[in-house]
């Protein structure tokens, strides 16, 4: 039997994990919003190209939701405000 | 006939019947009830207008927090929309029969987001799925005015973002 002390891994905080997880800007399907609705509201909010806002669309219209922005909590409550701002459902999360 | 959307220069030029105007006209008032309700987690329509941030329990401070700085700031933006689109129409010029209005890009910004708000009222209401096809509506159905109010502002903001999109 090895008597090698066994070394006790401290716990990270939510906070210490938090500076290299980004939050998670989720856009959540709807029966209202049209399509080409979110398409135009992707592009001008995250200035993303035709195809990328297209895509990001779809994935919410097919899969039900789509991550459209990540960053800080900062970030991420800004953007889930400006989508809301335009009628989108967005939610924001810190995947573990 | 329909609504018409052409652009012009960065904004856009509407060309709408009397009764077009008319249904216009009276959304504002409908979507700033709808907008003015009390803040409730089991209404429906405030829930649609204004989602939570977060969804994890364990953030329910921080999602107080960001209510109490977010709420003020999206209610006035959106009511401020309500006035510019109204005051707008006000300026409306009648050219054979129809109502014409010349919208720079503020104010189409204003008018998409006062039809999408009540399309999300209205939508909200009638429970309507993204399955318009199945949603024939019997004419005699006290709800068949409000359907066809919603399937109109559907064509129209269409209209409005298929013109801007290009």
């Amino acid at each position: 039997m090895s008597t090698t002390p066994l070394e006790v891994e401290e716990p990270l905080t939510d906070e210490a994990l938090g500076t290299d997880r980004p939050w998670i800007v989720i856009v959540w399907n709807d029966p209202v919003n049209l399509m080409s609705y979110v398409v135009y509201v992707f592009q001008k909010l995250f200035g993303y190209s035709r195809e990328k806002a297209t895509r990001l669309m779809l994935q919410v219209h097919h899969e039900g939701k789509a991550a459209v922005s990540e960053g800080t909590r900062e970030k991420a409550e800004a953007d889930v405000a400006r989508l809301h701002a335009h009628g989108l459902w967005a939610t924001m999360e810190h995947p573990s | 006939m329909s609504p018409q959307v052409d652009r012009r220069g960065e904004g856009i030029v509407v060309t709408l019947d009397a009764n077009e105007v008319d249904l216009l006209r009276a959304i504002p008032g409908e979507v700033r009830g709808a907008l003015e309700r009390p803040a409730s987690k089991d209404d429906p329509v405030y829930n649609r207008l204004f989602p939570s941030a977060y969804l994890d329990p364990t953030e329910e401070s921080a999602e107080q927090e960001w209510q109490e700085l977010v709420h003020p700031e999206l209610l006035q933006s959106r009511l401020a929309a309500l006035d510019l689109m109204l005051s707008t129409l006000d300026r409306a010029e009648t050219k054979r029969g129809r109502a014409v209005v010349e919208l720079a890009p503020e104010e189409v910004e204003a008018w998409l987001g006062v039809v999408n708000d009540a399309r999300l009222t209205l939508g909200t209401q009638l429970g309507v799925t993204e399955d318009a096809e199945a949603e024939a509506i019997d004419p005699s159905d006290p709800t068949a005015p409000a359907h066809a109010a919603y399937g109109w502002l559907t064509w129209f903001e269409n209209d409005i973002v298929e013109t801007l999109l290009g």
